[in-house]
Order: C-alpha cells, then sequence, then structure tokens
C-alpha cells in the first residue's frame, strides 16, 4: 500500500471545480477514463488496489477526496452537501480531464453521487458500477429521515449523524484510529441501530484481530487524514439527505438509463435483513433496466475486503461496454 | 371563461389550480411574473377548439395554488417548480407533453427540458431565451453589473422590501404598469423613490387589456400578495448553485423561440447577437425556429394573442 501512496507515476492535483478544491491522485493511461468515489469515512486511498489493476489494463484512473474529505474542501454549511454540489464537483473534474463520456464506479455515498450523476448527466457517462448502496425509488410524500425513523427508530445511525455536532462529539470520546477500525473492520450484518440512550460509535466493537486485508498502517493513514479534515465534512452528507429529497422533485419516477452493475458484499450491514428483497426484486430492475447485480462474499468495504474479485468486476464490466 | 374547468391537484406537497379544456394532445401552458393561468387565455380557447388538451396551471406562489410557504424563498428554486410540473404531468396520467412558456414560465420550460427531457414532446418558449450557466458569475451580481442596484432583479431580493413598494403603489397599479409595459428598457424601482411614486402615474390601458382582466389579476394578487412571484428571483442564485451539474448542458428537445421585439429581455445587451448569430442554437440544437414579433413587446400572449395562437399551433402540428 505504501507503494499506491508513494509512488511517482500516481499524480495529485487540486483542481478547481465548481467553486472549491478537489484533490485527486490520478494514474495516466490511454483509456477508457475511470472515475473512482469513495465513501465514509473513508478517502482516495479506499480504491488503492483498483488503481493498480484499472492502470494494469491501461485505464485512465482518477480517484478524488470528494468535497468534505481528505485534502479537498469542506464548505462549513450542510446544505452545501447535497447531491447537486457533489455531482456539480465531479462535472467540473470531467471538463478539467477533457472527458465527454467517462466510466464511474462509487462506494457507499461514492455510489449515491455515481447514481445522480447517471440521473442528472445520462450524456456524461458510459456506465456506472455502484458498490454497496442501490438505487432507491424517491418516496413522493416521506422524506428520507422520517422514513428511516418509521423503519428503524431514532438510533438508526443515519438518524443520529443528523443535528450538528452530535456524531462528532461522540467520536471524540476515541482517538481516530479507534474510530476508523470501529468503521472499517465492521462485521455486524444487521442494520446499524444503537440500543437507546446509547451513541453508535460506542456500540461499534472492533475485532480483536485485524482481518487479514487490512494493516494497521493503512488504518493509520486514514486515521491521520480525518485528523487533519475532522469528519464533519462527511457527516454533512448524511444531514443534507432531506434537503435533496426535496430538490429531487423533478425526478420523481425517474429511471437510470446508463448501463449499470451494482455489487454488494452478503455480510454488508443491513443487506440479509432489508436490502436484498429490493436488490433482488422488480422495483430495482424497473428503475435501472440496465443493471446487473453480483453479490460477493464480504462485509461493507468490499473494495479493500476482495480487491481483486472488485477489480475483476469492474474490468469485465467496463470490457463489455467498451467492446460493444 | 366559458368551458374552461377548472381543478385543484395535490402535486409535490402543493395544492395546485390548474384551468382546462379541451381534448387530444396535451399543451402544458406556463405563465410567468407578474401574471396567472387568466394570462393564457386566448391560448386555452384556440388550441382547445384546435384539438389540443390544454392545460395552464397557476405556478407555486401565484393565485389559487396554495401549500407554498410565501415567507420562505428557499421554497420557490427551479427544482420546487419542475417538481410541482413533473408531479402534475404523472397526476393527469400523461407521458410527454407539449410545452408553451413565457416570462419565468419559459425559464421553467427551460429547465424542464434539462431536467426531464423524457417528459417533453417539443416546447414553444415566448419572450425569454435560454441563458447557459455562466460558472464564473453568479446570476443577480450579472444584473447589476449590468444595470446597478436600482434594477428589478436587484431590487426584488431583499425579503420584503418590493412588497412594501408595491403596497404603496397598490397591486391594481402594479399589475397596469407591468402588463402594460412596452419599453424595451428594464424596469427600476430606485431606492430613492421608496414609495414608488414613480409608478402612481395613470396608465391608459390598450385594447388588448381591459378594466375586467386587470380586475381579475388584481382580485388574485391582492389575496395571495406578490411574495410568491417575487420569490422565485429570489432563489436566482441559488438556482445558479443548485444548476451547476448542468453547466454547458444542451435543450435536447424540439424548439419554436417567439419574442417581441420590443420586448426588454430581447433587449438585454448582446442577447440579439446570442439569439441570431449561433449562440442560441449552440445551446438548444433542435432550435428549429426564431420568430420575431415586430411591434410586441413583453406579455405577447395578451398582446397579439392571434399572432401567438398561430405560432404555437404551427409548431405543435409537425409533431
Amino acid at each position: 500500500m505504501e507503494s499506491v501512496m508513494k509512488t511517482s507515476d500516481l499524480n495529485h492535483h487540486r483542481i478547481k471545480t465548481n467553486g472549491i478544491h478537489i484533490h485527486v491522485a490520478e494514474k495516466q493511461g490511454q483509456g477508457p477514463f475511470v472515475l473512482l468515489l469513495h465513501g465514509f469515512p473513508e478517502t482516495w486511498v479506499s480504491w488503492h488496489h483498483q488503481i493498480h489493476d484499472l492502470a494494469n489494463h491501461g485505464y485512465h484512473v482518477v480517484a478524488p477526496d470528494l468535497r468534505g474529505y481528505g485534502d479537498s474542501d469542506s464548505p462549513p454549511s450542510p446544505s452545501s452537501y447535497t447531491m447537486f454540489h457533489i455531482v456539480a464537483d465531479l462535472i467540473g473534474l470531467l471538463d478539467h480531464f477533457n472527458q465527454q463520456k467517462v466510466f464511474v464506479v462509487g462506494h457507499d455515498w461514492g455510489a449515491t453521487a455515481a447514481w445522480h450523476l447517471s440521473l442528472f448527466r445520462p450524456d456524461r457517462v458510459k456506465g456506472m458500477v455502484a458498490m454497496c448502496v442501490p438505487f432507491f425509488p424517491r418516496d413522493p410524500y416521506i422524506k428520507p429521515t422520517l422514513f428511516f425513523k418509521q423503519s428503524f427508530g431514532d438510533d438508526l445511525y443515519i438518524n443520529q449523524f443528523q443535528e450538528a455536532g452530535r456524531a462528532e462529539r461522540s467520536f471524540a470520546k476515541y482517538d481516530h484510529l479507534t474510530v476508523i477500525k470501529k468503521f472499517l473492520l465492521i462485521n455486524q450484518t444487521d442494520v446499524l441501530i444503537a440500543p437507546r440512550g446509547m451513541e453508535i460509535i460506542d456500540d461499534m466493537e472492533i475485532p480483536s484481530q485485524l482481518p487479514p486485508w487490512i494493516t494497521e498502517q493503512e488504518l493509520q493513514i486514514y486515521a491521520d487524514k480525518f485528523q487533519q479534515s475532522g469528519f464533519t465534512g462527511g457527516l454533512n452528507y448524511y444531514r443534507t439527505m432531506d434537503l435533496t429529497w426535496e430538490l429531487l422533485a423533478p425526478w420523481q419516477g425517474s429511471k437510470i438509463t446508463v448501463p449499470s452493475k451494482f455489487i454488494i458484499g452478503d455480510k454488508d450491514i443491513g443487506y440479509k435483513s432489508f436490502s436484498k428483497p429490493y436488490i433482488e426484486g422488480n422495483v430495482m430492475k424497473t428503475l435501472v433496466p440496465d443493471i446487473e447485480v453480483v453479490i460477493l462474499e464480504g462485509h461493507h468495504f468490499i473494495q479493500q475486503e476482495k480487491p481483486k474479485q472488485v477489480s475483476d468486476e469492474i474490468i469485465s464490466f467496463i470490457q463489455k461496454l467498451v467492446l460493444d | 371563461m366559458e368551458g374552461i374547468n377548472h381543478k385543484m391537484i395535490t402535486v409535490n406537497g402543493i395544492n395546485m389550480h390548474i384551468a382546462e379544456m379541451g381534448e387530444g394532445p396535451i399543451v402544458l401552458l406556463l405563465h410567468g411574473f407578474p401574471e396567472l393561468w387568466y394570462s393564457w387565455r386566448h391560448q386555452i380557447l384556440f388550441l382547445a377548439a384546435h384539438g389540443y388538451r390544454v392545460i395552464a396551471p397557476d405556478l407555486r406562489g401565484y393565485g389559487d395554488t396554495t401549500g407554498a410557504p410565501l415567507h420562505d424563498p428557499t421554497k420557490f428554486t427551479t427544482l420546487h417548480v419542475v417538481g410541482d410540473l413533473v408531479a402534475l404531468i404523472d397526476a393527469i396520467g400523461a407521458d410527454k407533453v407539449f410545452v408553451v412558456g413565457h416570462d419565468w414560465g419559459a425559464i421553467i420550460a427551460w429547465k424542464l427540458c434539462l431536467f426531464r427531457p423524457d417528459k417533453v414532446k417539443a416546447l414553444v418558449n415566448l419572450s425569454v431565451h435560454f441563458s447557459p450557466r455562466n460558472p464564473h458569475l453568479k446570476v443577480v451580481e450579472s444584473f447589476r453589473a449590468m444595470y446597478g442596484d436600482d434594477h428589478y432583479i436587484c431590487r426584488f431580493q431583499e425579503p420584503g422590501e418590493i412588497e412594501a413598494v408595491f403596497a404603496n403603489i397598490g397591486t391594481k397599479q402594479v399589475l397596469k404598469k407591468f402588463l402594460t409595459h412596452c419599453d424595451p428598457d428594464a424596469f427600476y424601482f430606485p431606492k430613492d423613490d421608496p414609495f414608488g411614486d414613480k409608478y402612481k402615474s395613470p396608465v391608459t390601458l390598450p385594447s388588448w387589456l381591459t378594466e375586467e382582466d386587470i380586475d381579475y389579476f388584481a382580485r388574485k394578487f391582492e389575496q395571495t400578495g406578490f411574495s410568491g412571484g417575487v420569490n422565485y428571483y429570489r432563489c436566482l442564485d441559488l438556482d445558479w448553485e443548485l444548476e451547476a451539474p448542468w453547466t454547458n448542458a444542451k435543450v435536447n428537445v424540439p424548439v419554436k423561440f417567439v419574442v417581441g421585439d420590443l420586448d426588454l429581455v430581447y433587449n438585454i445587451p448582446h442577447a440579439k447577437e446570442y439569439i441570431h448569430n449561433g449562440g442560441f442554437h449552440k445551446y438548444v440544437p433542435l432550435l428549429e425556429e426564431v420568430v420575431v414579433i415586430e411591434g410586441a413587446a413583453h406579455f405577447i400572449t395578451q398582446e397579439v394573442p392571434d399572432e401567438v395562437n398561430k405560432h404555437i399551433f404551427d409548431f405543435l402540428q409537425k409533431f
């Protein structure tokens, strides 16, 4: 992993886009161009395996730190973190690299960003891979936090993350490495709901041994970044879910027309207990008519846990579209 | 207005009033500021008589449409208004519709085409051309730089301010002044004329606008006030921020554009070059026709209704 961090054939840029600066890691290649979008609480580094694997196939790979993360800017207000802001950041990146139409791979919040990039600007997306977070239909009447409250109660992590400062205060009881471990090493499979009166971070356990797919040093790299940036930027995405929902009214009932692949680990949080029927069902296929679903063995941070399998799935998806 | 049916439909969290008439392919008519469904009275009768099902809503914040929080300008973005219309199209069971827009209705129509081209068969837009987003310059600032602080768009920004000026002038008088404005120059509300005295001079109504027409508008605006409509202007910069994903995006819907040569929007510096010399076509590649009506000003749906009727009908016929 250090070789990816220090290697001289990875370029780092701070690019002015949509009124802010976004840091990206880039591995040049003859193409095609692939944008890799991380989730919470991660950075571009989550993709270090895929950057290497895709580059070996000659792809031109760009992995940004999304707005609010890593070495990118973190505007202070939650309302600067709607999907409209995030997608516009990405459009600016594509314009910077002179790319008219690209492949996009997103994990977690990065998947949400990829879905919305495909929804808003299908003319800029050749194909997309979403990992762990499917494209859900918009309820015309019920905003997300209310839906989550009704389905899972006030102590679902998403609802606990709503109040400004609350999650930050609960995280601050731990050092940054511990917080990162609590998230990245998640091996519970049910939905993340804290017991009444408890903060979610207090209820998350760290396994006694690190799993084989990540090292203490790698985890420290994330911890150091979040020590610099804080968690507020990343948490603001959750805090803006209702506003994004409200502004998405024009896309009520809209389909994703871009060729898509969805990848999830069978032990991902809430997969078996909540999202499996949806992922296997007809609603998603109707909403995303051109979708291929792949279930891997693994947990939430799947591109790091099963790097070769994820890389292979991305490459085979892109190759098929390139040959068509 | 015989034969016009009035309905209330719940869409996107508001209660939208629509005027509806006729049977056939659906044509959605979108009014501007400071207007109502009523501005389309001539087009509704004509198009319904010529085989179309015409639907003219009172847009969010106007007329008999209720439910939008008039004191919260942030609820009047183009995303909200287009959301209302997408819900309306779904509610009436349509898949794809014809759209005709004027003034703010034209702006909303452009955005509907950008966001949901799958919902629009073809568009006839009146008065306001499509303007590409400038990523380096916010909208209000661009008007301030071009026209100064007293320009109506600048004076509309501060919540409550222009409402107080309008209250001083009087609702009916405000409407008379706006609807009969045939000046290619913009509206100004100088700060040193806080009571809007310059707008108090008597208005002789033109032949195309009767006292009954004015009374209808005045009744509705006395009920609602002007905040709803003015809030659209207060969202110009928020719209600019939220519409960033569509920087340089094109309108990919067949379009006919109609404007009066005395229209203040047509007479914005450089607008004519943009409209006629290729800029407009670059952003609206399916722009099929541009029509300039000589001697007509901004409120053309009421000023030259027969010509507007014909231009709309001739275009929609092609699809």
